[in-house]
């Protein structure tokens, strides 16, 4: 035990932090890992460099914006030195706003109302005085000027006059059609639409980076405010860790509070798998759903990811025996597991300067050249991250799940308020809510939507205020069924069940998950009042 | 004017311990296909298939559970209305056969009284190559048929996964079911009034269920 206390130790040594190793054996350092993958061409790269990554959650934020990682790796000494600030008036910065104003200016000018509707429906976040002034110049002697400035949304339709005379197609009145020019111009479009959207990811980007290290003491009011529209996936993991409580939002304690945390989860693995005869029934449970969780997708079927999900869903009902292991519990790990796990990835990209490194995802990437120390890292962020959510649902797990039936029923009452014709029409063909909506409930609907999708989801989830995944889920869900509503008054018994059972929600988007958080949180705040029992 | 052998429509419920295999009897019977991991089903799936027997036709409309005992309160809602149920265990595991053995005890209780139910063994596949010494089989034929004769079900080994067995199950069903069962929507909850001696009979014969987990 006490060899192994030592041993674990070193995970939080930033002189000797273990990266990639053996399957199961001793991790290898950096160097040595740069050395014998032959990975780099700068072998030389500095340890401190990795350390100061390391720095609060394996990683800091320097390193995560693509083009802060152009920074470090063109230039080292700046990415090591600079204050976010002025990481980013970093020279790649400059290359970044230069490609994208011989185009970007003409984004707006477009040939129909339809694509008028989509450049003008884009928000315009306001730059204001975080902005380098670099960047900004190198932008705003050739891009849409006026437009920058205008703030949100349909502000920007006032035609200033500078507006007017530089983008004159904005200005006019929907329903005007003007015959496409030619196919030239479609492609243009795509491209230019793509800068648009690259460009108002920078600027969120920068938002969360300002505040997420500008500040001794992180803003949660602040960032919960920025989450709740999407997170950047590269600032995600940390989002996450702050908004759920588990990462301290004030700075001088993160790196203690995790060292703390991560050494309790090992502690606890350590001692409770010498029980493990005492919990065989769950084990046994738990072994035969993670080898059928997100069994298309190839990281899950890696026996290291398999173990180390195993070991954390053991864990958490081992603590909680309330409820134990309740099948769906398997699935809301997941999110967490993958998100830790790829934002450790990222992190190596800037100073492993391997253009392959970049190519790793979900898909490709091979756990087993991870050492057991850096997944111990990331089971246990996974493990406290789950522990937080489920907190807020613990009546959704325990003896007839209380918790999902009162969920289920208020879904109901909420229906009824928004769409009492649907209800009839259930009634009628005897449609029972917990039928479909029990699913919906035990596993956040994650067996409805991408996971993909369901992580742009829990940002909102995370950013409300208590966390959504017990009340403001309710809302989501009517959102959901609402929606497809007009089609399930057309059908059957039959046809319903099978329609909300597999419904059709693959080819959607980020925008069409935004659109049904839009409209729940509309229903939360209409009716909040009259719903107060929903809590 | 009607067809002269309409589909009659006939609500089954699979019970059973979790990972017995019950959503894979299905996806076998329904789309002759087979998954190696399929995930855990939650609440309930809903299927439907016809099967043709000899000059009838029978519609299927299948409640597939889910196996883990947490989700066991929601069992009454899937069988209440059920014609028809399959109650599955794995034998290679024996906990999953005193789990069959509590789930007949519930139906004889708590469901229409002329529920036609099948007892299957499923996973056939991991112990047909094997000699009788050292086996995966954990539960012998015998017992599951003693069980079958003793609570008057129908009686099967299956594999899913070869596909063994797999409709015999279905037709097994279809023919022994009642011709004056009504179908789905028609039939009442509440119309069990009489006929006690079956349920004392089959409480009987069931002491060990308490045993179960």
């Amino acid at each position: 035990m006490g060899k192994k206390k030592q041993e674990m130790s070193q995970v939080y040594n930033s002189n000797n932090e273990f990266i990639f190793g053996e399957k199961g054996g001793k991790g290898k350092n950096l160097s040595t890992f740069l050395k014998n993958l032959s990975l780099t061409t700068s072998p030389s790269q500095p340890q401190s460099e990795f350390n100061e990554a390391n720095s609060n959650i394996y990683g800091s934020l320097s390193y995560s914006n693509p083009n802060t990682n152009e920074i470090s790796r063109s230039n080292p000494s700046l990415a090591r030195r600079a204050s976010p600030k002025r990481s980013l008036s970093g020279p790649t910065n400059m290359s970044f706003a230069h490609s994208l104003t011989p185009t970007a200016s003409e984004a707006l000018r477009t040939n129909s109302p339809t694509r008028t509707k989509r450049v003008v429906s884009a928000k315009y976040a306001d730059l204001d005085d975080d902005w380098d002034a670099n960047f900004d110049d190198a932008r705003v002697d050739t891009d849409m000027p006026s437009v920058r400035r205008e703030g949100f949304g349909n502000t920007f339709l006032d035609p200033s006059p500078m507006l007017d005379s530089l983008y004159p197609d904005l200005t006019i009145p929907a329903g005007t059609k003007e015959p496409v020019k030619d196919s030239i111009d479609l492609e243009d479009m795509k491209i230019k639409l793509e800068i648009n959207k690259l460009n108002q990811l920078n600027t969120k980007f920068l938002k969360f980076k300002a505040l997420l290290t500008q500040s001794s003491n992180i803003n949660l009011q602040e960032l919960r405010k920025l989450s709740w529209n999407g997170i950047p996936s590269n600032l995600r993991a940390i989002s996450w860790q702050i908004l759920l409580g588990y990462l301290p939002t004030n700075k001088s304690r993160q790196s203690a509070t995790l060292k703390i945390k991560r050494q309790e989860y090992l502690d606890g693995i350590n001692s409770s798998s010498l029980n493990l005869n005492r919990d065989k029934q769950i084990y046994h449970q738990i072994k035969i759903d993670v080898k059928r969780t997100n069994p298309t997708v190839k990281l899950y079927g890696h026996p290291e990811v398999q173990k180390s999900l195993r070991k954390i869903l053991y864990f958490w009902a081992i603590r909680h025996p309330a409820s134990g292991y309740v099948q769906g519990i398997n699935d809301l790990v997941t999110p967490f597991f993958q998100i830790f796990l790829t934002n450790y990835i990222w992190q190596l990209q800037p100073l492993l300067n391997d253009p392959q490194l970049f190519n790793y995802n979900l898909h490709n990437l091979d756990p087993t050249q991870i050492s057991s120390r850096v997944l111990s890292i990331i089971e246990a962020d996974t493990y406290w991250c789950l522990s937080r959510l489920l907190e807020t649902i613990t009546d959704n797990y325990i003896h007839q799940q209380p918790g999902i039936l009162k969920q289920v029923s208020d879904l109901k009452n909420l229906i009824s308020k928004i769409d009492i014709d649907l209800i009839h029409h259930f009634e009628q063909e005897n449609i029972e809510f917990l039928q479909f909506a029990f699913r919906w409930m035990n596993c956040l609907l994650m067996r409805e939507l991408s996971i993909d999708l369901i992580i742009r989801m829990w940002d909102t989830y995370l950013s409300e205020s208590p966390l959504g995944f017990s009340n403001f889920h309710i809302y989501v869900c009517a959102a959901f069924l609402i929606k497809f509503s007009s089609d399930l008054k057309q059908k059957d018994f039959q046809e319903i069940i099978l329609f909300l059972q597999n419904p059709p929600t693959s080819h959607w988007t980020d925008k069409d998950i935004e659109l049904m958080l839009s409209e729940a949180f509309i229903w939360s705040s209409l009716y909040k009042n009259a719903s107060a029992h929903l809590r | 004017m009607s067809f002269p052998n309409p589909a009659k429509a006939v609500k089954l419920v699979l019970l059973g311990e979790a990972a017995v295999g019950k959503s894979s009897l299905v996806l076998r019977f329904v789309s002759n296909d087979f998954q190696e991991n399929k995930e855990p089903t939650i609440g309930a799936a809903f299927l439907t298939q016809k099967c043709t027997i000899g000059d009838k036709t029978i519609k299927y409309e299948i409640w597939d559970t889910a196996g883990q005992e947490r989700f066991a309160s929601l069992a009454p809602m899937y069988y209440r209305n059920a014609q028809a149920a399959l109650v599955v265990y794995d034998i290679t595991k024996p906990a999953s056969f005193l789990k069959a053995r509590h789930w007949v005890k519930e139906l004889h209780e708590q469901a229409s009284k002329d529920i036609t139910i099948a007892l299957v063994g499923n996973k056939y596949d991991l112990v047909e190559d094997e000699n009788d010494g050292d086996t995966l089989r954990k539960v012998s034929v015998e017992e599951g048929q003693k069980l079958a004769e003793d609570e008057g079900l129908l009686f099967f080994e299956t594999s899913a996964k070869t596909s063994y067995n797999v409709n015999e199950v279905f037709v097994g069903i279809g023919t022994k079911i009642p011709e004056s069962s009504a179908p789905t929507g028609v039939q009442q909850a509440g119309n069990e009034a009489g006929r006690i001696d079956l349920t004392t009979g089959a409480a009987s014969t069931t002491q060990q269920t308490s045993g179960c987990c």
